[in-house]
């Protein structure tokens, strides 16, 4: 008996001590990491507009705008299935319209279509963005959350947000959902003329100096609250439909409250007598837009890996919201590859929208409205966009800058056209390291 | 609302069950301009439409809030 369990303890230690050696030899699974290695890009813009139906100036006047940004993205992987991403950027610009806040800067007869030199003629925008993802052992749930922060001279933003991303069919099909909070608050800068008659005002402006009606007495008041939030839900849903073809549906919508108004942004109406300063005519009011605002977006985008040199980017977008604005969006880009190094970015971008229901030109309004804007970015237009660009790329990243390889640069130009008298430029930049 | 996009989403559902593309015939799809996302260089442009338009979202740029526009 004793010798029966004492075979029966040697082949408990020893059948112990095999699966113990077993489970020490069994193979690691190979887990290839989210992202392998430190990358950083450095993003680069320089854009101009010109127009001639600026918002301050009630629908007429310079729309002159300069803007240069730089931003650097950095991402670090901190294991295996978790990625840091820090987002940090500045934009500077200098706007002919803005400055006309105050056109009133002595060096010439105040006109909507000459900019002034007063203290809102440039700004500058800060933004940081923090975002953090895990991706879980299989790579088909990937959880994310974010925070921003931005701020310029007359307005601030906290914004918060979070997504999850779920693939299946083999990583055939992804469906993601997220959503995004924006805690913003504006520091309103009114008129110069307007100002006076606001709370705390004297109750006039340069009397002895105005032409046309003398008596110019607006019937103004200053925004009660300046806060406005920004609450968005995103849905998802990516399909691989053939070995070289993939496609993306997407559902945004969004809700905005609060003061959805810009308070600079100046309003005339046809029922109210005009009265001028130099050749500058004075406001009636500024704009008053509703405090809330739903918009829906659906989104489409289709690319084609035609064959080892040409490749078709597509997407469709069909917007809409509770203003009264529809509006179809669609654009291509063709990636053609010259050499494994160089690939050309011919695009063409098309976009047209209705009319807000607030919306009517210079001197249209009627001082009886609840509601009334003369900003053309609301207005109905058609604009057309045609771009190139050109991107290279070091697979071995042979360039080195300390411990960090140049990957790409992408080098980008976008001419922007409304059928109106606006049109823009821009040129923007990429520079790609990775840590080696 | 719902009702509106409600049958586009159960057809793309029904479209992804009638294909399965092996991981390793996914060398084309997994090329850099088959990304299903706007490329980060083209960011400044979409900010730049997201000013001057009305129409925001649905390009995985923002949809609200953090400045002045929109």
């Amino acid at each position: 008996m004793k010798l029966v369990c004492k075979i029966i303890s040697i082949i408990f230690v020893l059948n112990w001590a095999l699966t113990y050696v077993q489970a020490q030899e069994t193979p690691q699974v190979y887990k290839k990491r989210v992202l392998e290695t430190s990358e950083v890009d450095f993003l680069t813009s320089y854009y101009t507009q010109d127009g001639e139906n600026a918002a301050v100036s009630g629908g007429i006047g310079t729309e002159e705008l300069t803007d240069v940004t730089g931003t650097v993205v950095i991402s670090i992987p901190l294991n295996d299935d978790d990625v840091l991403t820090i987002d940090a950027g500045v934009s500077a610009y200098t706007s002919a319209s803005s400055s006309n806040v105050n056109p009133f800067d002595g060096n010439a007869p105040a006109n909507a279509f000459i900019a002034s030199s007063g203290a809102s003629q440039s700004d500058t925008w800060v933004n940081f963005t923090g975002s953090y993802s895990h991706s879980s052992e299989d790579r088909n749930n990937i959880l994310s959350a974010k925070v921003s922060v931005s701020s310029e001279y007359d307005y601030f933003s906290l914004g918060f947000g979070g997504s999850y991303s779920k693939l299946f069919n083999e990583k055939n099909t992804e469906l993601s959902i997220n959503a995004n909070v924006y805690i913003d608050s504006w520091n309103a800068i009114y008129p110069i003329e307007l100002r006076p008659f606001g709370t705390n005002g004297t109750g006039s402006f340069r009397p002895s100096e105005i032409t046309g009606n003398t008596n110019y007495n607006p019937t103004f008041s200053e925004f009660d609250s300046e806060g406005r939030n920004s609450y968005s839900l995103g849905l998802g849903f990516s399909q691989i439909l053939h070995k070289n073809v993939q496609g993306l549906l997407s559902l945004d919508v969004v809700r905005q409250q609060g003061l959805l108004s810009t308070p600079f942004q100046r309003v005339y109406f046809s029922d109210v007598e005009d009265s001028f300063v130099e050749d500058f005519h004075l406001a009636d009011d500024i704009e008053r837009l509703p405090n809330s605002r739903f918009k829906v977006a659906l989104g489409g985008r289709l690319n084609w890996y035609l064959n080892e040199i040409i490749t078709l980017r597509t997407y469709y977008r069909f917007y809409f919201d509770d203003w009264g604005i529809n509006s179809h969006t669609a654009s291509i880009e063709i990636p053609v590859k010259l050499t494994d190094r160089f690939t050309v970015y011919p695009s063409y971008r098309f976009y047209n929208q209705s009319a807000a229901d607030y919306f009517a030109p210079y001197e249209v309004h009627l001082s009886t409205s609840e509601f009334y804007t003369s900003d053309y970015d609301l207005s109905e237009y058609t604009a057309n966009q045609f771009g190139l660009g050109a991107t290279y790329t070091d697979i071995f990243t042979k360039l080195h800058v300390w411990e960090f390889g140049l990957k790409s640069i992408d080098l980008k130009f976008y001419n922007y056209n409304r059928n109106t008298a606006f049109s823009s430029l821009i040129i923007t930049a990429g520079f790609k390291f990775v840590m080696d | 609302m719902i009702k509106r996009f409600l049958p586009i989403f159960c057809i793309a559902f029904f479209v992804s069950n009638c294909v399965v593309v092996k991981e390793y015939q996914k060398v084309n799809l997994n090329d850099p301009d088959m990304v299903l996302s706007e490329k980060k260089c083209d960011r400044n442009v979409t900010i730049a439409h997201s000013y001057r338009e009305a129409a925001v979202g649905a390009n995985g740029g923002k949809t609200g809030g953090g400045c002045g526009c929109n």
